[in-house]
């Protein structure tokens, strides 16, 4: 898929690959793609979960065995 | 995902908190709850209460409950491998996520902690005043 930016979450813990999602998006101009990798369980449901409540659009989950790729196109 | 519920829940909320234990499970369930909800865009304020008001003074340096307090450091170099800081590197992660933190006006003058003990940034409030805050909040948990 496409992107603009990535963020190596790999062996961070919830909360972590939420709280540097939040960080690096400010970064990011709206409309750019973010990949975000995670293996974190918890990410699974985390990632859209905060999405839907900070209006940032989720287009697209690969899971590639406990690896979850996310992609988050920026409000 | 419940998505019957996301349009209302894009609106940023106001949490609550009241934490009455100074215990290490008690010192880092309301950290790791109000960085998450910071980072989702929420509002977040912690009432600190009874043995729960040293978790927010200088000296701060919780330790796991009864004999697992032995188990403290190893239990830390655990949570440092999956990226979460010590105790106070968790708070001010969570001051610079805009998190606002209180301490109980009565505890404190029990409890003997002065206004210079406190951690930067933290206020300090009556029951009153907090009430105000919860009853205007969206949500309202007890860590105790």
């Amino acid at each position: 898929m496409q992107k603009d930016a990535t963020l190596d979450a790999k062996g961070l813990m919830c909360p972590m690959p939420i709280v540097q999602l939040a960080k690096k998006v400010k970064e990011l101009k709206s409309g750019q793609v973010l990949e975000l990798l995670a293996d974190d369980v918890g990410a699974k449901e985390d990632v859209p979960a905060w999405c839907s409540r900070t209006g940032h659009q989720l287009v697209g989950v690969e899971e590639e065995g406990k690896l979850f790729k996310f992609y988050i196109k920026i409000k | 995902m419940i998505g019957e519920e996301r349009k209302e829940m894009k609106m940023a909320k106001k949490i609550c908190m009241v934490v009455s234990e100074g215990t290490f499970d008690k010192a880092y369930m309301p950290m790791i709850m109000a960085n998450t909800a910071a980072a989702m865009g929420d509002e977040v304020h912690i009432f600190y209460s009874f043995f729960g008001t040293k978790l927010v003074t200088k000296k701060a340096n919780p330790k796991l409950p009864g004999m697992y307090r032995f188990f403290t450091g190893m239990f830390q170099k655990k949570m440092k491998a999956v990226g979460i800081g010590n105790y106070m590197e968790t708070f001010q992660q969570a001051k610079d996520l805009g998190v606002n933190f209180y301490a109980c006006s009565t505890t404190m003058s029990l409890m003997n902690v002065k206004e210079s003990d406190l951690l930067p940034g933290v206020k300090i409030l009556g029951a009153a005043s907090f009430l105000k805050l919860a009853t205007e909040s969206d949500t309202t948990l007890f860590i105790g």
